[in-house]
């Protein structure tokens, strides 16, 4: 549904995105999570047509992503939406849909649908009268009003009290159970990780990592092992009840502490192994590319492998200017 | 896209526009407006109803006691400021009536012992001398003065009346006002015979060396020495004989708010050719604009602040289309009031098809300028800027109707020709509006090109989204000669405008500055989106790209400096300083094969020196082209050395 190759983004000497290339299937959720300035926004705007690449290209749903034609494909969330306050939901949507040649019968029916899935009250109200929920549901409603096959949401719950934001997260899993693709950003691991089928992990406009979260935690996460006796030993530290704790990642190594603990009068009386969340793992694979300023002159077409870390820039460190939204 | 799917999203943006503008305005405000509009209307229907015939403070505010038979009270009850009272000094003594008119002097002398009044002898003409008695006050003094006036003003029109034109007036003297030009040029032939007696280059009507047809029938038919450019003769015509309240009526609204309808037999009436009256008029085709441009450049704004217009730019429309939308109601408020002026001034399609120019010019350059603002602040400082500037263009020339044909880079020119009845020639019209409508739809061109996310929702300095509005603009290396080409309006209303502000000065100063100033205008207008091309990476840097492009950018200019040829239609190369902008651009008629080619050379050079700076750095480019601009300069003067 989306493919994008050697996408890239510069703003004089400051590169937004780096020759990204990643693809989205029909009917699964994407996620696009990395630190602020990774290049995310950059992307979905890429992707909406509403920035226009320095290089590579992007196709949506079949056409180019600066193809006007493309648009009546995409439903459209930016991570801030501010609408216009003086309105109603109704109007506001009303006139999204003419433009976007809806006819006023098929709006209608899904303005309301819309409005309903999403359990949005006081719909006479003037926008400017509601709560930031409130208003985020109308902007995710205008969203679908050309019942589009692509949907882009750039932070779609950020800033939601935990109620809406669960209310927009499950609207956005019965999105995909409608067959529609979503391109979903979030600072929010915990989101991503609940909604996502696929995800890319950006940073410093790269792309460092990719594929499920399963995937991404067996290709870059270790599995450590917690092993608690109830003896002291010199790898040990408290972990409370009388008990120690050592952290280890391998069985030889849980297998010397059982031979220890034995020896030393004790024994091992629990075992318990970790797997690494998305958060530690995204933490784990942008801290250690926190090095320095990126450059446009830092990569050159066709010398970048989106998966492995960087080493550093070669440039010489230069301000690197605000993201532009 | 189909034309007509184009057609209907546009309108669909600007009913959402009208939506938007109309849903911002508070309701209590709307209702306060709408009352005071009320109560206004209200005021103004009461003094219909009740024959007050608009404001006057000075509406009888003099007591006058005439006899009721007396001749003199037709002249008080004429007057606005003079009211008729009884005659009768024990009221002049109480104060009771400001001004006393006695038939007979005799008793003045007593009177004026007693009372400490002042007498004086005044007459109507035909009229036997009467005395007149004010009070001895500040305020009878002043009814004095009124009353001197209003008999004056009596026996102008009584004598228009008069059948015997020779008796009423026993000298004629017939003024012609003439060009500045044709002056010079009587000059010279004077001097030439020797003769200095005509210096004054006011002459005589019939011995006048060009006897002006046009001039003499305007003079003979005019009826409004205010308002005649041409002629202000004194004159009496038949249209003049009627009686004196007929006069008066007869004026319109206008012409006595301006006091421009009297037309008095006497000397010191008679006006200086200004068309005043007009040019006050014209002026009121620019005062909806300032309202209109704040409401347009506000709205422009709104939709950048806080990422409103995002939306609109992910929705499958242009955004040349989304700013079409957003611009027409406001284009056609400006029409509306631009016709609803003309109806009430008395103007035809003519004014408002040459106000209509300068609409859009107010509208595009607002929509650049809230499109380069990044605040309401710098919105404020951008439209005053517009205002003040167009308005000044607009307008000033205006002055100069009929003295001059620089005059005509100013639309409102025509709007003042119309108002005086002249015929204006199609070239004319093409001559003072194409500026305008060219001007108007490149940097509509202009603002659409930053109307996107990169430049819409960012702080960029007004500077660099200058830049990148002309780096928008750019997409090969040929669009530079496009882009140099489409530069030309501005550079011709720049030189014009250079022209009409510096004409004033003497020759011997404004010629070489003109030289000068023209020189550096086109080098700006040649080699800025060059520059602008270069910072945004879209050219290599190599000095031969630099060179090309400027050779480039060179015959784009020299293509479209050929359109400026236009200007021999009004005849601007027949003055001096019209000759000094254009001669040396190869545009004015005559010129030889070598210098029509010519300045096609000299552009794709000083194009080249500026674009070799501009490959580098903001420093280099300015030195380069300031050198660019002494080459021109000095082309320039060459040119005038030798052909001028």
């Amino acid at each position: 549904m989306i493919q994008v190759s050697g996408l890239r983004k510069t703003y004089g000497d400051f590169a937004a995105v780096v020759d990204s290339s990643f693809e989205v299937e029909s009917g699964e959720i994407f996620g696009v999570v990395g630190p602020n300035g990774a290049g995310k926004t950059t992307t979905l705007k890429m992707l909406a047509g509403l920035i226009e690449p320095t290089a590579g290209s992007a196709t949506v749903a079949g056409f180019d992503a600066e193809d006007p034609a493309m648009r009546h494909q995409l439903g459209f969330l930016p991570e801030e939406s501010p609408l216009y306050e003086d309105m109603t939901p109704q109007s506001y949507l009303t006139f999204f849909a003419d433009l976007y040649d809806v006819s006023r019968a098929d709006a209608t029916g899904r303005i309301d649908e819309s409005l309903d899935r999403l359990d949005l009250e006081y719909r006479d109200r003037r926008i400017g009268d509601m709560s930031k929920g409130m208003k985020r549901k109308v902007a995710i409603a205008r969203s679908l009003i050309n019942d589009p096959d692509v949907l882009i949401y750039d932070e779609p719950a950020s800033g939601l009290d935990p109620l809406t934001t669960n209310s927009v997260l499950e609207f956005t899993r019965e999105l995909r159970d409608d067959d529609k693709t979503v391109v979903f950003s979030a600072h929010n691991l915990y989101h991503v990780e609940s909604v996502c089928d696929r995800i890319i992990i950006m940073n410093e406009g790269r792309i460092i990592a990719r594929g499920t979260i399963e995937e991404i935690r067996q290709q870059y996460g270790e599995t450590t092992y917690h092993v608690f006796t109830d003896v002291d030993l010199p790898s040990t530290e408290p972990a409370g009840d009388g008990r120690r704790r050592a952290v280890v990642e391998t069985m030889s190594e849980v297998e010397s502490l059982q031979d220890a603990a034995e020896t030393a009068g004790g024994s091992v009386v629990d075992i318990r192994t970790h797997e690494p969340s998305l958060e530690e793992l995204f933490l784990d694979l942008t801290g250690r590319r926190m090095a320095g300023p990126r450059t446009a002159a830092a990569t050159e077409p066709g010398d970048e492998d989106a998966t492995e870390p960087a080493t550093g820039s070669s440039a010489e460190p230069t301000a690197a200017p605000e993201e532009p939204r | 896209m189909k034309l007509r799917t184009r057609l209907r999203r546009i309108w669909r943006v600007a009913r959402w526009e009208v939506s938007l503008g109309s849903g911002s305005l508070d309701r209590q405000t709307l209702m306060a407006a709408l009352v005071v509009l009320l109560c206004a209307g209200g005021v103004a229907a009461t003094g219909a109803v009740v024959g007050l015939d608009g404001v006057s403070p000075n509406q009888d505010i003099y007591r006058v006691g005439v006899a009721a038979d007396s001749p003199y009270h037709d002249v008080v009850d004429r007057h606005t400021a003079l009211t008729p009272s009884q005659p009768d000094r024990d009221r002049l003594a109480a104060g009771e009536i400001d001004l006393l008119v006695v038939p007979d002097s005799s008793e003045r002398t007593s009177t004026s012992r007693e009372n400490g009044d002042s007498e004086v002898n005044l007459d109507v003409a035909s009229q036997s001398t009467v005395s007149v008695v004010h009070a001895s006050t500040q305020k009878g003094t002043a009814a004095l003065t009124t009353f001197r006036s209003a008999i004056q003003r009596y026996n102008d029109r009584t004598m228009a009346l008069e059948d015997n034109e020779t008796a009423a007036y026993p000298v004629s003297v017939e003024l012609q006002y003439r060009s500045r030009q044709s002056v010079l040029r009587d000059r010279v032939k004077t001097d030439d015979s020797g003769d200095d007696s005509d210096d004054t280059g006011i002459t005589d009507g019939s011995a006048t060396d060009e006897p002006n047809a046009d001039d003499t029938d305007q003079s003979t038919n005019d009826q409004s020495g205010d308002d005649d450019t041409n002629g202000g003769s004194t004159v009496r015509t038949d249209s003049q004989r009627e009686a004196p309240e007929l006069a008066e009526e007869d004026s319109s609204l206008f012409e006595r708010l301006l006091g421009s309808s009297s037309s008095s037999g006497s000397p010191a009436e008679i006006s200086p050719p200004f068309p005043f009256s007009s040019l006050v008029l014209a002026f009121v085709f620019l005062i909806p604009m300032n309202f209109i441009i704040q409401a347009y450049g506000g709205s422009i704004l709104n939709e950048r602040i806080n990422r409103r217009g995002e939306l609109l730019l992910v929705a499958p429309i242009r955004r040349l289309d989304i700013v079409t939308g957003k611009t027409l109601p406001y284009l056609i408020v400006a029409v509306i009031a631009t016709a609803a002026i003309s109806d009430g001034i008395g103007g035809g399609l003519l004014s408002i098809a040459a106000v209509i120019p300068v609409a859009l010019a107010f509208l595009a350059a607002t929509f650049v300028g809230a499109m380069f603002a990044r605040s309401f602040k710098e919105l404020t400082f951008v439209t005053v800027t517009i205002s003040v500037f167009l308005t000044t263009y607009a307008f000033v020339p205006a002055i100069f109707t009929n003295v001059t044909p620089i005059a005509l880079i100013s639309p409102l020119t025509l709007v003042v020709m119309e108002l005086q009845g002249e015929a204006v020639e199609i070239g004319a019209y093409v001559f003072a509006t194409a500026p305008f409508y060219l001007g108007s739809v490149i940097l509509f061109l202009l603002g659409v090109g930053v109307y996107r996310e990169e430049d819409m929702f960012t702080q960029k300095p007004v500077p660099i989204k200058f830049l990148d509005a002309l780096d928008a603009r750019l997409r090969g290396r040929k669009s530079v000669a496009v882009v140099s080409m489409l530069t030309i309006p501005f550079v011709f209303v720049a030189e014009l405008l250079a022209i009409a502000v510096l004409f004033v000065l003497p020759l011997e100063v404004t010629v070489p500055l003109i030289l000068v100033v023209v020189a550096a205008v086109e080098e700006v207008a040649k080699s800025i989106h060059i520059y602008a091309g270069f910072e945004s990476d879209r050219f290599g840097r190599s000095a031969s790209t630099a060179v090309v492009l400027g050779g480039l950018a060179g015959i784009g200019f020299f293509v479209g400096e050929k359109f400026t040829a236009i200007a021999q239609v009004v005849g601007l190369d027949d003055l001096p300083l019209g000759q000094a902008a254009q001669l040396p651009s190869g545009v004015t008629a005559g010129t030889t094969l070598g210098l029509l080619f010519a300045p096609l050379v000299l552009h794709m050079v000083t194009t080249a020196i500026s674009a070799l700076g501009a490959r580098r750095n903001l420093r280099w480019y300015l030195v380069a082209m300031l050198v660019a601009t002494l080459v021109h300069a000095a082309y320039n003067f060459g040119v005038v050395s030798i052909y001028g």
